[in-house]
């Protein structure tokens, strides 16, 4: 019990850290058998401050700033270990059908565009990373950005697979956050 | 926290502290060693943090000691927020010494028993003073 509260107010001091911009945003929660996602869409005043802050130039972080980001909490509340792959994860509906970039492609960007150790160590562990396993108990935040911006409201399926079964998530009327 | 399959050794870890000195994980053994990898724009790691020095504090120094394992930051960045703590902050400026261990996300932790293996795992914060973690770790002891 005591663990479960510690995680609600992790999740909640997170969310205190985010600028106002990104607050303003609208979360979905999806729950399934014990795992729960919660996809919270990212203001580009909200992305860039953070990067800036860890040593990214605003004309390096530029594509990422502008592209559809969103932060992503996923707990494994069950007894059994949770796999998952952000390159299965789609948007659906009339949005069509849209995958994740990558952490590895963005940090290939970074490689071209010259940033930094520090920067791109953060930006690294900022991210939702590309493969996950997380025993009983686990839980992670990261950011990740869509390949390219779908106009309006969207559909989101995360797969997933738990003792070796699979199984899926949808959060319904996702958007990207507003350009500010 | 999660048993680790296997129980494999604990791979290298030989890093600076904030004052400069280095510290290498096979010096602590006979000890159990919590390692934590953490940053301070992470806000569960900044969560859990203050758990840290409270779980020393509940054991010997000889029994257990606890290691926060920065990432990528600088000194001033990690005293600002720290300050003075009970557990010994080391300094992994370029990630070198986190991609040897088999971490997958900010915060994780690991448990390294006294012989210098890999007991236990968590990703995400925890709160570790909590009663079934110290329990955990009494029990490794006694082992």
């Amino acid at each position: 019990m005591r663990a479960h509260r510690f995680k609600q107010l992790a999740i909640l001091l997170a969310i205190a850290a985010l600028p106002a911009a990104a607050q303003s945003q609208s979360a979905r929660h999806g729950t399934r058998d014990g795992v729960a996602v919660k996809a919270t869409p990212l203001a580009r005043s909200a992305v860039l401050s953070f990067y800036l802050a860890r040593g990214f130039s605003a004309e390096a972080i530029a594509p990422y700033a502008d592209a559809c980001a969103l932060s992503f909490e996923v707990q494994n509340n069950t007894k059994k270990p949770l796999r998952l792959r952000l390159a299965d994860w789609r948007t659906g509906g009339a949005a069509g059908s849209i995958s994740f970039r990558l952490p590895e492609s963005w940090e290939d960007e970074w490689t071209r565009r010259g940033v930094a150790g520090p920067a791109r160590i953060a930006f690294r562990w900022a991210q939702f990373q590309s493969e996950l396993e997380f025993a009983p108990g686990d839980w992670i935040m990261g950011m990740a950005t869509l390949a390219r911006r779908p106009d309006g409201a969207f559909r989101l399926t995360i797969p997933y697979t738990l003792d070796k079964r699979k199984h899926e998530i949808t959060l319904d009327r996702l958007a990207c956050a507003a350009a500010d | 926290m999660t048993a680790v399959p296997g129980t494999p050794g604990a791979p290298p870890l030989a890093l600076p502290d904030i004052d400069g000195k280095t510290l290498d994980l096979s010096t602590l053994r006979g000890r159990l060693v919590l390692v934590n990898f953490w940053a301070t724009w992470c806000p569960p790691c900044r969560r859990e943090f203050p758990s840290l020095s409270r779980l020393q504090r509940l054991f010997k120094p000889a029994e257990l000691a606890v290691l926060a394992v920065n990432v990528g930051e600088d000194a001033e960045t990690i005293f600002s927020f720290a300050g003075a703590s009970d557990v010994t902050i080391l300094l992994d400026r370029d990630s070198a010494a986190m991609r040897r261990w088999p971490v997958k996300g900010l915060p994780s932790t690991f448990v390294v028993d006294r012989k210098g293996r890999l007991a236990l795992r968590a990703v995400g914060g925890r709160e570790f003073d909590d009663a079934a973690i110290v329990a955990q770790l009494r029990g490794l002891l006694r082992l």
